[in-house]
């Protein structure tokens, strides 16, 4: 049972995320900020913003 | 050259860890606080939680804190103080350091939107808890219900029962329910949980009807501060803070226009309750009106910021 559960949260981590990122997920800790690290950066030399408007009040 | 995502990770948690060393209670949550729960979010500004009691050290420590040689400033007409009067009633203070080619933005709570109970009791180092980004991410927006998730099924194995209150797939749901019972006292905090154990074919529209309160709720409370907000923003721009002055400056200009424009806490002088039944009113509109009877009650969860 317990290994059916563990494949439904990888399955939803497919669903939800992709299936890239469910890999990442499921990295040790050092390699996913490393991963998320490079992710960022190259975006943000592709140009992408990820601020997000100061509006007093946050969803 | 801008900032790399490393050194930004850097510069927050060695902001939280000299924030802790003066007693300032502090974490970080949201989207950087998932990529260390096991769920990556690119993401690169820092959502913080700071003791609202506390904001005035942290607020001396920002005054401070450089970045690539620029100190901080408060950002747009919008923001509110960061003081303790306003962060008690749910309001959320913004910054950015404008370095050349680099900027990095944090935004402070004093409370955690929905969160159920204090999120001081519950730290995972530099991190607000699990339970707690949960609860922060039921927001209005459709991208964050995926982390909710995530979150829950990564308490549920580490054994942590609360997870069960975070779980919005379906499938997942279904699959947990299968494995083991819900706590009793949980099935009666979240009442879809019910129709999960029991596999009942209305756990779909059921799970989709409190997915969408939470969008409603959510809806209802950004129009309430929005609204108390601006003639606060006006004040704050007729003000017109000169440029690079002291972030202890633009502090006492906010402070002055939000002690004569912004109330410290609109949802608390609104009603948590009107609140409520204006989400279920919209709601029953999108959703079938059989599903309105599985929603949780969602009181506790705006007691914190209301207190």
């Amino acid at each position: 049972m317990r290994r059916k559960v563990r494949q439904a949260i990888y399955d939803f981590h497919i669903r939800a995320f992709g299936e890239e990122m469910a890999r990442v997920n499921f990295l040790p800790l050092a390699e996913r900020r490393r991963y998320v690290a490079e992710m960022v950066d190259h975006a943000v030399r592709k140009g992408v913003k990820f601020d997000k408007p100061a509006l007093g009040v946050t969803p | 050259m801008p900032l790399s995502y490393a050194e930004l990770e850097q510069f927050y948690e060695s902001l939280v860890a000299r924030a802790r060393r003066r007693g300032i209670a502090c974490a970080i949550t949201s989207g950087m606080a998932c990529v260390a729960f096991g769920v990556a979010q690119a993401t690169k500004d820092c959502d913080l939680l700071c003791a609202p009691d506390a904001a005035g050290k942290f607020l001396d420590l920002l005054g401070e804190a450089s970045l690539h040689g620029q100190l901080p400033s408060y950002r747009g007409h919008l923001t509110p103080p960061l003081d303790a009067r306003w962060m008690r009633g749910g309001w959320t203070s913004h910054f950015v350091w404008e370095a050349a080619g680099a900027e990095a933005y944090l935004d402070i709570f004093g409370v955690a939107p929905r969160s159920s109970s204090p999120w001081e009791a519950e730290l995972h180092g530099f991190y607000a808890g699990p339970h707690t980004v949960a609860e922060m991410k039921r927001t209005n927006r459709d991208k964050d219900w995926p982390f909710v998730t995530a979150l829950g099924a990564q308490m549920l194995a580490a054994q942590d029962a609360r997870g069960w209150l975070h779980i919005y797939d379906e499938n997942l749901l279904r699959t947990f329910g299968g494995a083991s019972p819900a706590p009793a006292e949980l099935l009666k905090r979240r009442p879809v949980l019910q129709l999960a154990v029991a596999n009942d074919s209305r756990l779909r529209a059921a799970l989709h009807a409190e997915v969408q309160f939470w969008h409603e709720l959510d809806r209802a409370r950004l129009h309430i501060y929005q609204k108390a907000l601006r003639p606060y923003m006006l004040a704050v721009k007729k003000a017109g803070v000169p440029a690079g002055a002291a972030l202890a400056t633009q502090h006492e200009i906010r402070v002055r226009c939000a002690e004569k424009h912004l109330p410290t806490n609109p949802l608390h002088a609104y009603g948590v309750e009107r609140m409520i039944a204006e989400a279920r009113e919209a709601l029953g509109e999108i959703v079938q009106l059989s599903t309105l009877a599985w929603l949780p009650d969602v009181r506790e969860h705006f007691r914190v910021v209301t207190a």
